[in-house]
């Protein structure tokens, strides 16, 4: 049964691809019966929630490369419920939502495919046992988030970020891999839970532990868009509103932060990791409502403030005590929460009014009474105000920084002083644009359909119920996730509203109340700051990031100018200069003797073919015509067909005459496209590449008898072919057997290959695109 | 290219030749042939027929467009290996059925990759010389239509 857990992560992307198609027979009504799917899966994954809060896990493993320790294992503990159950409940709102707000497109079909390959990725990651797998559905889902951000294809700021996302995640994801890869290689397995039953002192033990941990920060970092790659997330709001609510603030930038807390027990038991992690993260924080202060669009300044959210939990995870652990899940929850609903918001907003700057929002409760009640529910908790979720994850918030070791003052000092800002901000992006009068906006101001606020209406609803009631989520999954981060399964989470007057809560009370303050100087800020900000932008890391993809297609540029200049001979050159720079390198080191006695004696017919191949090439190269060179071309390879003939080798023989004969035949139908025959090259040239030939003739002798050397000194493996030929592979002919059963899959790559150089040939010569001139002949 | 005694010799020797791969293909496993050769001698007679009689001729005796047999033959090189999977035998493994077949011998999935490897290269010769061969001067011949 425990299989079992794979069945809705399976289903969505089933649901994804009959997408498109069920898009062609449904039309609009698609998304509101898709949502179904995500919402069993959520329904489902939340009747494990008992289970897993007893300290169970699931485990379900289907090898797949067992040779090289890779299997589909999957692994759900409370960590990972956490995340399914927010990943699916969010996204069933999420495909409703996207119903509204894309209402009518038609590539809506598509939209879902992207959507769904998403969600479904997205579960994959958290639920996977297997590193490897779990870095498969990684990359699954920079690739359609790439797809998703660029979903506007046709604006190029909108292709810009979806390529700067794709990049900054992809490069990320390799490090990771890497730093996978080592982990794998120095504890002999590639299974997480494998590896936290390692206990703690096994890992950071390693020799390469200090590397391992750089890299697979590395690809956390850039998910979690941290300082510095912080810059790809806000530009990533290119995209449609869905998906900025889905992938940028609930479910995609939080892989990062999964993985921080996934690999918790494994990795935290290391001064490098508070020394990293925790000042990364408080760096990404306070980027995040700094650079928000700013912003005037209520994306944006969402986008800015679901930075410092990650920021803050990956700061919670460095400190990585048990109270900040607890503290992170919490308001992993709460951010959730409050930021999807307030991202669904901000887009119905955008989208029925035409508008998303603050300064001409203004009033809209009374046009919009329902994402009015989502985005302030939305807005409260997100500012921490007493009864919401958001005010009973701040406290404890709060109480992790005092209680962290180290410079506790300072964590608390800076988690304070972001949050203030944080307050600012909420009253910004969830409650200014539906307060005060109402103002005319480029498009009439009016309700969406219920699609559009069922989602931030309920997330609001949610966040109020959990805020009063927090033993609801605290005992069971909560307390599950935490013990799952923390490593120790009698961890318990004990979520109170009220928890008496002590620090936190005055310091709770004084961040609303600057916060107020600051709500009140953000227009005079914006003016006082606004020069900073632009020298600021000027010198960012996005700065360095535009530099290096410039560098990469300068080089690319050079590269292809010089090396792949359409010139034949310059690519024979290339291939044959460096062939010989490698061998040259490799055969000192490869000492070898001639056995004279183990060769086969030289026959006269076997010298005549011989001379008469070197003849015929030296012919070649003063051929005047390209006829005759092509005949002398022949006469090389019907010479080599002959020596195979000698050697008893039919097979090759055989082909190798057919070969030269359709070759030849080749040769005669490209004749009428060619130009013909010119020198090109001068003297010196053609010196240079004859003594260059001369080399690689000499180095490449020099190889076979090398190779002749071990041939003599190892067991060669052609004698285990011909003894197994026939037993094994049910046939008298060697090479055919090698062929198409003991080199079978090589002959397959060597097919596909053949396939496509023939559609390479096709496509240089036939397809052009309309109304371009054919080549001059 | 129209010759009388090309176009003569022609109907014969591309029939023969057509024999002759099948006949390289099948005794392969045994005795010097296989599908490579094979595909490269059919390939040979059709690119006879195409010098002989046109590029339009060669494609209507082809029945199939060079593309879609080049598909077919990686799709039935990759079946072939897929079908040791459903017994639980990893992919690529050879499995033989016992009975003897006159003509060809036992039956196994090495000879249906090697018919698919028959086909590719057959697709990919013909495919060559059909463009090569393909004179885009001619107004006869409107050349390759986009695939769909």
């Amino acid at each position: 049964m425990s299989i079992a857990v794979v069945f809705p992560i399976l289903a969505i992307f089933v649901a994804a691809f009959a997408a498109p198609r069920l898009h062609q027979m449904l039309g609009d009504r698609l998304g509101k019966i898709l949502a179904l799917v995500p919402l069993a899966g959520f329904v489902y994954y939340a009747t494990l929630i008992p289970e897993m809060a007893g300290g169970g896990a699931v485990k379900a493993s289907i090898p797949w490369a067992p040779g090289l320790g890779i299997s589909l294992s999957f692994f759900i503990d409370g960590l990972s419920l956490l995340f399914l159950l927010i990943i699916s409940g969010i996204g069933t709102f999420i495909v409703w939502y996207a119903a509204g707000y894309l209402h009518g497109s038609k590539s809506l079909g598509k939209f879902y495919l992207y959507l769904l390959s998403f969600m479904a990725a997205m579960l994959g990651v958290v639920a996977s046992d297997n590193l490897i797998l779990l870095f498969i559905f990684w990359e699954l889902t920079s690739i359609t988030s790439f797809l998703l951000i660029g979903y506007y294809h046709e604006d190029p700021k909108s292709r810009t970020s979806a390529l700067q996302a794709v990049l900054v995640t992809g490069a990320g994801g390799l490090a990771m891999l890497a730093g996978f890869i080592l982990l794998g290689l120095g504890t002999g397995t590639y299974e997480i839970s494998g590896l936290i039953a390692l206990g703690a002192g096994v890992i950071t033990g390693l020799p390469e532990f200090p590397v391992i941990l750089g890299l697979i920060l590395l690809g956390a970092f850039t998910k979690s868009a941290q300082f510095p790659f912080h810059f790809w997330l806000p530009n990533a709001m290119a995209a449609p509103a869905p998906v900025s609510a889905f992938l940028h603030s609930a479910t995609m930038v939080k892989a990062g932060v999964f993985l921080l807390a996934r690999l918790h027990p494994c990795l935290s038991d290391h001064a490098l990791w508070t020394m990293i992690v925790a000042p990364v993260g408080a760096v990404t924080m306070l980027t995040g409502v700094f650079l928000g202060m700013r912003e005037t669009d209520l994306k944006k300044i969402l986008a800015y403030t679901t930075l410092s959210v990650l920021g803050t939990l990956t700061m919670l995870l460095g400190i990585g005590t048990e109270m900040a652990v607890k503290a992170c899940m919490v308001y992993l929850l709460a951010h959730a929460l409050y930021k999807a609903a307030l991202f669904m918001t901000a887009g119905t907003v955008d989208h029925e009014t035409g508008t998303r700057e603050i300064s001409e929002l203004s009033g809209l409760r009374r046009v919009m009474p329902f994402t009015t009640i989502g985005a302030v529910l939305g807005a409260l908790s997100m500012a921490g105000i007493p009864l919401m979720i958001g005010f009973v994850s701040k406290e404890y918030f709060y109480k992790a920084l005092l209680d962290a070791d180290g410079p506790a003052f300072l964590w608390e000092a800076l988690g304070v002083g972001a949050s203030m800002v944080m307050v600012a901000l909420a009253a910004i992006a969830g409650l200014r644009p539906y307060f005060g009068a109402l103002k005319k906006t480029p498009k009439h101001a009016h309700e969406g359909p219920w699609t559009m606020w069922i989602g931030p209406v309920v997330l609001g609803i949610v966040a109020v119920v959990t805020g009063l009631f927090p033993a609801l989520v605290g005992d069971h999954l909560l307390t599950a996730a935490a013990a799952a981060v923390v490593g120790d399964p009698s961890y318990v989470v004990e979520l109170k509203l009220w928890h008496g007057f002590n620090t936190a809560l005055y310091l709770s009370m004084l961040t609303l109340l600057v916060g107020a303050g600051i709500y009140l100087a953000a227009g005079g800020w914006r003016r006082a700051m606004g020069s900073t900000y632009v020298t600021l932008t000027a010198i960012g890391p996005e700065r360095a990031y535009f530099k290096i993809i410039d560098g990469v297609l300068a080089f690319a540029a050079w590269q292809t100018r010089v090396l792949q200049n359409g010139k034949l001979r310059n690519y024979v050159l290339t291939v044959g200069g460096f062939a010989v720079l490698l061998l040259l390198w490799l055969l000192p080191r490869n000492p070898f003797t001639l056995d004279m006695e183990a060769m086969v004696p030289v026959s006269l017919l076997g010298v005549t073919v011989c001379v008469l191949i070197m003849l015929s090439a030296v012919f070649a190269c003063f051929a005047e015509s390209r006829f005759s060179a092509i005949l002398v071309l022949g006469v090389v390879g019907l010479g080599v067909a002959m020596l195979f003939f000698l050697f008893s080798a039919p097979d090759l023989a055989m082909t190798q005459i057919l070969v030269e004969t359709l070759t030849v035949v080749l040769f005669v139908l490209a004749f009428y496209k060619l130009p013909n025959l010119r020198e090109f090259s001068s003297k010196a040239i053609r010196i240079r590449d004859a003594i260059l030939s001369a080399i690689f003739g000499t180095v490449m002798a020099m190889l076979v008898l090398v190779a002749f050397h071990f041939e003599s000194t190892n067991v060669p493996i052609s004698a285990y072919m011909a003894e197994n030929s026939q037993p094994l592979g049910h046939g008298r002919n060697v090479v055919n057997v090698i062929l198409v059963d003991f080199r079978a899959l090589d002959t397959l790559g060597e097919i596909i290959v053949l396939a496509i150089a023939a559609m390479g040939i096709l496509a240089m010569l036939k397809l052009r695109p309309k109304g371009t001139a054919k080549p001059k002949s | 290219m129209k010759t009388l005694i090309l176009n003569t010799t022609n109907r014969f020797i591309i029939a023969l030749l057509l024999v002759f791969s099948v006949f390289l293909l099948l005794r392969g496993h045994n005795l010097p042939g296989g599908g490579f050769c094979g595909g490269l001698v059919a390939g040979a007679a059709f690119a006879l027929q195409a010098v002989g009689f046109g590029v339009p001729s060669a494609r209507k005796l082809l029945l199939v467009d060079c593309r879609t047999l080049i598909a077919a033959g990686l799709a039935v090189a990759l079946a072939s290996g897929l079908l040791p999977t459903f017994i639980n035998l990893p992919f690529l493994t050879g499995v033989w059925d016992k009975t003897q077949i006159p003509v060809i011998g036992k039956l196994g999935t090495p000879i249906f990759f090697d018919v698919g490897v028959y086909i590719v290269v057959l697709g990919v010769v013909s495919l060559i010389v059909f463009v090569l061969a393909d004179d885009p001067d001619d107004p006869d011949q409107k050349g390759v239509e986009p695939w769909n």
